[in-house]
Order: structure tokens, then sequence, then C-alpha cells
């Protein structure tokens, strides 16, 4: 079981440093851009070559790390790293005829440029790996974190994950009709038509194999691709049949995005839970990019350890107090799902 | 070009290169770019030897000559104002 014991995001909520989630922020040009904080602990130096998401990932980290001590490893998750800067290092070639080129934006755009960053940073010559999944870039890193901890039992990890929305994935993504120009959330969940709300942010967990002192665990974290809404449900009956045998979750943390083609999916997993399961939706705060799972994920330790959600969240309220398991069910344009089951330590 | 004027163009130059959060009027000509003065590092030296390479057609290869061009903006404008090609 992988247990987390410290966990950090920033988001386009005000979830950094200091959490409130009582007041909405809306998006602005139909985005849901992170709230970048000052990031003091970071030296200026470094600061000014680093790309948004490098920056918004080690930002994140770099306030677990104070207090997280020697850690074995750092396990990054991005499914598109820092893609304005590639797009800067490619046009470089183009405009000086492959001559003199700078390293910075090509260093700052790959997938790796977080872990390495922190492994400089933090002088740690540990495991350093980055998941690329796309939507299920997080996922594959959680999974990797915990056989490392099954492995080396009483092992420390940092696990992240960062994507912002840059120019390239915003343009083509839109002309897919991903995404929907709300301005507001009023109609997020219920304006019946497709397409969400492009979001992104950073979100950094301390991971262990150690119950004690831990905030909450996972007990099990499955992946699948299927564009089968049928095959998905029965995939999640499995799931918690094996995972939690004799009781059921508390909570469904649902990653249901505005998307009317999407919806299904998320139906099917809600009818498949007994009356009284909860379920929070927390799309409309973070909007949807391939890792906000990651953010799923702090919302359910947030959930977990205060055992107190804002109303905005709440699509069917919970029929218990005491908030135990949470279920964490996202999609990735319908093809990438995920389950996490997250109990209470 | 007058000196002067080379020197405010090459620190604007500075500036957007490395991304700095100062003015040109901050950057002072005999201030040490690397170290104590502006705090650059090497990978910062990459970029300044492409600047020199991008708008004055200066190519430096021995890394010897670049550590005696790239002291402060004095020294650097003397060198671009000497082999300057563009």
């Amino acid at each position: 079981m992988l247990f987390i014991h410290q966990y950090a995001c920033i988001s386009a909520q005000d979830s950094f440093p200091e959490v409130n989630l009582d007041a909405v922020i809306a998006p602005v040009d139909g985005k849901l851009f992170a709230r970048e904080p000052a990031y003091d602990g970071i030296p200026k130096g470094t600061l000014r070559r680093m790309s948004k998401p490098v920056r918004m990932a080690i930002g994140a980290a770099s306030v677990l790390l104070k207090t997280s001590g020697r850690l074995d490893g750092i396990i990054g998750a991005t499914a598109n790293a820092g893609m304005d800067d590639c797009f800067r290092f490619l046009q470089q070639i183009i405009q000086y005829e492959e001559g003199l080129l700078t390293p910075g934006n090509f260093v700052q755009s790959t997938p790796n440029a977080m872990p390495a960053q922190v492994s400089m940073m933090t002088q740690n010559h540990g495991y350093n790996m980055t998941h690329v999944h796309l939507g299920l870039a997080f996922e594959n890193a959680l999974i990797d974190a915990s056989m490392l901890v099954d492995e080396h039992p009483g092992s420390k990890y940092l696990l992240g994950t960062v994507d912002d929305i840059s120019a390239y994935n915003y343009n083509i993504n839109r002309l897919g009709g991903w995404y929907k120009a709300l301005n507001s959330h009023g109609d997020f969940y219920n304006a019946g038509t497709t397409g969400s709300i492009p979001g992104e942010g950073a979100a950094m967990f301390i991971v262990s194999s150690e119950k004690s002192g831990s905030i909450a665990g996972i007990t099990a974290a499955e992946t699948l691709h299927t564009e089968d809404a049928a095959l998905v449900v029965d995939r999640l009956q499995t799931f918690l049949s094996l995972h939690l045998p004799n009781e059921v979750p508390d909570l469904l943390l649902s990653g249901e995005n505005g998307d009317q083609q999407l919806l299904p999916f998320y139906e099917g997993c809600e009818q498949l839970l007994p009356p009284g399961t909860g379920v929070l939706r927390y799309k409309h705060l973070t909007g949807e990019f391939p890792t906000a799972n990651a953010l799923g994920l702090w919302f359910g330790c947030y959930i977990l350890q205060h055992q107190r959600f804002p109303a905005h969240m709440v699509k069917v309220e919970p029929g218990v107090e005491k908030l135990r398991h949470i279920l964490i069910y996202n999609n990735f344009k319908g093809l990438q799902h995920s389950f996490i089951l997250l109990s209470g330590s | 070009m007058e000196t002067a004027e080379l020197k405010e163009n090459l620190k604007k130059q500075i500036i957007q290169f490395l991304n700095l959060s100062v003015t040109p009027a901050e950057i002072k000509d005999d201030e040490p770019l690397f170290g104590e003065g502006l705090g650059l590092d090497s990978i910062d030296s990459i970029e300044l030897i492409v600047l020199l390479g991008r708008e004055y057609g200066i190519t430096i290869q021995d890394p010897k000559e670049g550590r005696k061009i790239l002291v402060d903006i004095n020294t650097m404008v003397a060198y671009i104002e000497q082999h300057r090609t563009k």
C-alpha cells in the first residue's frame, strides 16, 4: 500500500500555499490558468530560466521538500511538458538555419525537466523517472511508486505531475471540439454541450510504504484504454470487489468535466455504486488537462484529512459523516480511464 | 554606432536573452557578469556566446578567449567593436 504523507498543489484555485476552496475562481477567456505564487523558495537565477510547467512543479514540490527529509527518488508525470518552450526551440532552428542554438528552451521543454531540476536542487541521486502516458501519465507514475515501495519497504519518493495550457495544445484541442467557451462556472456541468474548459496545474505528493504519520493510503490504482462505457463499469465492479470486498466507497470523486460526450462513462460508474455513496466533482475548479486527475487525488487527500468539502463540489451528498474510502474515477477524452482507491489513515 | 549606444543595446540584448529581471540602467559597465555581479552561470555563458554570434557575427571557439571577453559590459563592447562582422 502506498501512503501519502504530504501533498501540495498549484491550481487555478486558491490551493497554494494556503488552501481556500470556498470561493470558486472563474475562468479567464475560457481558460482556468494556474494562480502562480511568488516562488520565494526558488533561487532567482534558477527561476528566470524555468518554463511555466517546471516553475509550477518546482514551486509545489519545494514546500514539501522543506520537511520531507531524505528521498529515495523522484517520480514525475506530464503529458505535454513545456510545449511553448519546445516551439521556441523549434523556431530557433528555423530562424537560425540550424546554426547557433541555445540550450535553455530545449532543456526546459523536456518532460524530465521537473524531476531533473528537483534532483539537482536537492542533490538527490536516487531513482529519477518521468511518465508521459498522456491522460494516464500520473496514474502510471503512481503505479510506479507503488511498485517501488513494495520492492523497497521504508523507501520514500516525491511523486508529482504538471501540465500547462500551451498555445499549441489549446489550439489543437479547441479545433478538435474539446473546449467550449465558458467564462463562469454556472453552466459548467449542465450546459448540455460537448467540450470542457482547459486547465493547468501541478500536484506533488510525498509517498512511502510507512503508514505512520500518513494522511491517506492508496489501496489500489488501475488503468485501462477503452471507448466502451459498459467495459469501464465492468472493470470498476471487479476493481471494487478485489480491493474493497466488504465495504463500499463513501465517496466517488468524479472527473466529470462538463462534456456531454463523456457523461455516460461517469454516470455508469455512479450508477454502479450503492445509494448513500456521495459524488463530488472537481473539474470546474481545475479545468480539463491530461494530468488533472493528480489534482483529483489532491482533493481526495484534502477531503480525507479535513473531513470537509465545499458545497459547489457536491453532485450527490454522501450518506455518512465520517469519510473513509474515496473512489477516484477519471477518463481522458473517453479513452484513457483510471480508478484510484484512496483510504484515510 | 557610438560606444555608449552599443553598451545600451548590449544590455537590452543580455536582459532579453537571459530573461533577467533588471533594467539596462541597473547593469553597471564594470560590474562582473558572473559570480558576485549579475550572478550569471555557465549556461548563461553559452547564451552570451550565441548572442555575440547572432547579433554581431562574432564566433568564439576558444573557451579561454571567451573567459577574457565575458567579464563585464566594457570587455564585451571592446571586443564587439573590434571583431563584429554585422
